[in-house]
């Protein structure tokens, strides 16, 4: 517990602090620094009244645009803390015994893990996303209750924080214990992140002796009323704030899905209110709604996959309406069964209360009545299937845009299409009653809700970035970032299903050895999943202040397919106000890197021939030694862990006829490396492949590093020998680089003299 | 127009290799780094033992135990046994962890009775907290692996300057 504790706070506030840390340095570079006047005294005063200024506006603003972005924020938060809860599980099972974090641990991190994602990310992020832009939408000007909304918002963040309490509470106790004694802290001690599972089953929930529990149960209720609240602001909302020319006949897919998931909240989150209130009775107050003389464990779980269940849709349904909203303007197609699209959504809405009892295929329920929630469960896949088929419809044919919006786009019916159909067998009672426990269910939830609830928040932020902030963000690391995550996840989730189907159990520290190495590729996956969320978060962070600035009314160049909807009317708007644009002009180019555009050719034929090769040899002896140098780290850290000997510098000075001194050896090596190679190289490098010098250079020392293999091997094995490999590979090509890289800037600096005597 | 912009090898393959390499990396550098350091944040290798009192001992196996059983005096523990067993009776669940010399290990993995004050006690084993080991050169070879694929991940920027630089030498 001690370490898990400060690992994952630490991990959380190292990731806050960069993003400020950035933000903060980025935020200098813009302003323009008084030269003098204001002493530091006074510009510190006034930065600090700036401060407060923006923190009182922060905190009192009704403005359904600067809600959303809170609600966007504070989700955002949630979702990297859960992640790091992610990161930290999947770091466990890399070794099979629980020897990294204790089994104990492990069970607060699931547990955590589940109920921050679920509650804390993925409402809070679509909440702000629908109210940024469903008043945009439907031409309204605010949400229906602007105040109503910023209270719904500010429940959350002390939600969050009863919720996972334990975590600074062990920290504080751990920090507090460094100076008294243990009784005196106890209260510290005995909290404790709670471990009893997401879905905390009775009656494992009730005898929890962890006071934390308590707390927990009160910080769900408070994200529940927030959650109510929130989603009877935007049924109001969009039932009567729609401008003039939007009906229900061509309200936009998103609003139709915000509305239906808002219906599906207002019914679930009062029912989960009342159940936890049970449970908190019970827990405390001798109540016995969940005691076997009571209402018995099972009723929890009615109760609670009551609301679970349709909870998986409310998360889902506004991904949905994203990718309906989306993916028409990247294939420059308007979207296909538009009316089947809000039928499947209604359908989806009506028949998610009737499947609960899919969770509990293996508790004691009658087992006709099991029958009818399996043929509903079935029944339900068909409004999935219908939207799934309309996406690819619009797909079709359609002038695809690769972009990285479009990638996610692609990326989620994909994933969404592996999910669901591994879905449909887990409702089918046999096959769940074998999977139910094993990581195959992993494997199949993490597909949709990693598949394609991130992916569809990812998206929107590339899709309406330029509006947000009238900026580019920074399009090539969009489009890596999001292959990375759409690989990282397909590797990690499907290994999971694999792992699953041959039935490793879920929710256990500990497993059988033979799981390792696909535990291992797992974990690889999800690294690198968490790698491009962060690469995400670069992304947008920089590019609010340095991305290139939208210099068009219409930057998706949705005109052309005549999908400019309203948001981006209002954006077109306020553009033409701000910066007197005119609509749909299509203005100048951006700037682009471009350095062909340079002249060439000045320093051609200057210099005789002898000149020349002088100035090469010089040139090339300069390169060597800084390649040689470059590369003598490389061999030395190699030598320092031990997986280069180097005795077998000796055997080469003994191949050329010297005493078997490794020093001989290393200096024969270094004349080699700065005489020998690299008249090789110049003589060469116009038959190796590659169109530029360095990736010449490359080519060559790749060659040159199979020799080096062969000559210097003493047998390495296992990590010893990748070691080898590895740091002998890297060498070369730091040896390539330094050579051809230092031998190009002297050319340029020549180059540059001789053309500045001219 | 920028002919050379557009390497796939260094624009996308390069970075995505780097992403992959330092993934891999952090895959084998933290739980290496953990093996350096639990010793000084965790307290593992110390076996946690369960001491039942002597009515659940009774009620566990009878009055008349099994013959199979070990059997120990208090006084045959070792002195990190001993303060362990004292531990886990005045323990509210039972359980205490053995730290120090643990000769009776074997035995008490299985179920062992032992005689203390005239009361027999059974005791087990019941968690045997593990310490991680990682291979020696998973630390050197991870954050090698986590550096080389920062710098796989920098190739695109580095590209360009390169260009340029090789298009200025022409
Ligand atoms: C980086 C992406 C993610 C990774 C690597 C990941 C990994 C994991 C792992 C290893 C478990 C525990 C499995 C077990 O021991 O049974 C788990 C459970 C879970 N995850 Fe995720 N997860 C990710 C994202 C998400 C997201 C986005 C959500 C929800 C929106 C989510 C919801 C859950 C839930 C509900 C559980 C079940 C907890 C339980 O068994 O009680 N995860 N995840
Ligand atoms: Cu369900």
């Amino acid at each position: 517990m001690t370490s898990r504790a400060l690992v994952e706070m630490a991990a959380l506030a190292l990731v806050v602090f960069s993003v400020g840390a950035l933000w903060v340095r980025l935020r200098r570079e813009k302003t323009i620094e008084s030269d003098g006047g204001a002493t530091i005294q006074e510009s510190i005063s006034a930065e600090l009244g700036r401060f407060q200024r923006q923190l009182l506006r922060i905190l009192t603003t009704t403005d359904h645009r600067e809600i959303g972005i809170l609600y966007i924020l504070f989700g955002t938060l949630a979702g990297v803390w859960g992640g790091i809860d992610a990161m930290m599980l999947r770091t466990e099972l890399l070794t099979p015994p629980a020897d990294i974090w204790t089994p104990e641990t492990y069970n607060a991190l699931f547990t955590t893990h589940g109920l921050t994602m679920l509650i804390f990310f993925v409402l809070p992020v679509f909440f702000g996303i629908a109210n940024y832009f469903i008043p945009l939408l439907i031409g309204a000007d605010d949400m229906a209750f602007p105040r109503v909304n910023a209270i719904g918002f500010w429940l959350l963040p002390p939600a969050l924080l009863l919720v996972r309490m334990g975590l600074f509470v062990q920290v504080g106790g751990q920090f507090l214990g460094l100076f008294s004694p243990e009784e005196t802290i106890r209260f510290f001690l005995s909290l404790r992140e709670v471990g009893v599972g997401w879905t905390l089953y009775a009656p494992l929930s009730v005898q929890s002796q962890n006071p934390q529990l308590d707390l927990l149960l009160l910080g769900l209720h408070l994200s529940g009323i927030s959650t109510t609240v929130g989603a009877l602001n935007f049924i109001v909302t969009i039932v009567h704030e729609r401008g003039e020319n939007v009906t229900w006949a061509n309200l936009d897919i998103f609003s139709w899905n915000i509305l239906v998931t808002s219906g599906l909240a207002l019914f679930a989150f009062p029912l989960l209110g009342s159940a936890l209130v049970m449970l908190l009775l019970d827990r405390n107050f001798g109540t016995t709604f969940f005691a076997v003389e009571g209402g018995g464990a099972i009723l929890w779980q009615h109760l609670f996959w009551f609301w679970g269940h349709p909870e998986v849709y409310i998360l889902f349904l506004p991904a949905t309406g994203l990718m309906s909203t989306i993916l028409p303007k990247f294939v420059g197609r308007k979207l296909f069964g538009y009316r089947f699209i809000v039928y499947s959504t209604l359908g989806l809405g009506v028949l998610s209360f009737g499947v609960w009892a899919h969770h509990m295929f293996v508790t004691g329920v009658d087992p006709r009545i099991k029958a009818s929630f399996m043929a509903v469960s079935i029944a339900i896949a068909v409004p999935s299937a219908i939207k799934v088929f309309n996406w690819l419809a619009t797909m079709w044919e359609g002038d695809i845009r690769m972009s990285a919006p479009f990638m996610l786009c692609a990326g989620s019916i994909s994933t969404f299409i592996i999910g669901g159909v591994t879905g449909v067998f887990l409702a089918v009672i046999p096959v769940d009653i074998l999977y139910h426990g094993t990581y195959y269910v992993v494997g199949h939830f993490h597909l949709i809700v990693v598949g394609i609830i991130p992916f569809m928040m990812v998206a929107a932020s590339y899709y309406w970035y330029p509006l947000m902030t009238g900026r580019w963000y920074d399009t090539r690391l969009a489009k890596f970032q999001a292959v990375l995550m759409i690989v990282g996840s397909l590797v990690t989730f499907m290994t999971l299903l694999i792992i699953g189907g041959v039935g490793l159990p879920r929710r256990q520290a500990i497993y059988p050895p033979e799981y390792q190495f696909a535990n291992q590729i797992a974990t690889v996956g999800a690294y690198v999943i968490g790698l491009s969320v962060l690469l995400w978060l670069y992304n947008v962070v920089v590019s609010y202040w340095r991305g290139a600035p939208v210099e068009t009314t219409d930057p998706w160049n949705l005109k052309a397919t005549r999908q400019f909807t309203k948001e981006w009317q209002w954006f077109e708007s306020r553009m033409v106000a701000q910066y007197g644009l005119s609509p749909a002009t299509p203005s100048s180019v951006r700037r682009s890197f471009d350095p062909s555009a340079e002249p060439e050719g000045l320093a051609g034929g200057v210099g005789s021939v002898i000149q020349d090769v002088s100035r090469k040899a010089s040139a090339a002896a300069i390169g060597g030694i800084v390649g040689t140098l470059l590369m003598t780290g490389g061999l030395g850290t190699a030598v320092f862990i031990d997986v280069l000997d180097p005795a077998s510098f000796g055997e080469i000075a003994e191949l050329v006829g010297l005493p078997a001194s490794p020093v001989l050896g290393s200096l024969l090596f270094l004349v080699g490396g700065t005489v020998t190679w690299p008249l090789l190289f110049l003589a060469f490098r116009e038959f190796l492949p590659g169109r530029l010098l360095f990736e010449r250079g490359l080519v060559f020392s790749t060659l040159i590093w199979t020799g080096f293999v062969v000559a210097f091997y003493t047998g390495q094995q296992g990590l010893g020998l990748v070691g080898y490999l590895a740091f002998g590979l890297v060498a070369h090509w730091s040896y390539g680089l330094g050579l051809t890289v230092t031998f190009q800037y002297l050319r340029s600096r020549q180059r540059a003299a001789l053309g500045g005597g001219e | 127009m920028s002919r050379s912009d557009d390497s796939v090898l260094f624009t996308y393959i390069a970075p995505f290799l780097g992403v992959l390499l330092v993934a891999v990396g952090i895959a084998a550098a933290v739980p290496a780094t953990y093996d350096v350091i639990q010793d000084d944040i965790t307290t593992c290798g110390t076996p946690t033992i369960a001491v039942d009192s002597p009515e659940e001992t009774t009620a566990r196996f009878g009055e008349d135990p099994r013959p199979n059983l070990t059997r120990f005096a208090y006084e045959d523990l070792s002195e990190a046994e001993q303060e362990a067993f004292r531990d886990a009776l005045d323990d509210a669940v039972g359980e205490s962890r053995v730290d120090g010399e643990f000769p009776h290990y074997g035995a008490f993995l299985n179920g062992s009775l032992v005689t203390y004050e005239g009361e027999r006690h059974y005791t087990t084993v019941v968690a045997e907290n593990p310490c991680f080991v990682a291979a020696p050169l998973q630390l050197p070879l991870g954050v090698f692996a986590i550096a080389l694929g920062g710098i796989g991940i920098l190739t695109p920027p580095a590209y360009r300057k390169l260009v340029a630089l090789e298009e200025g030498a022409e």
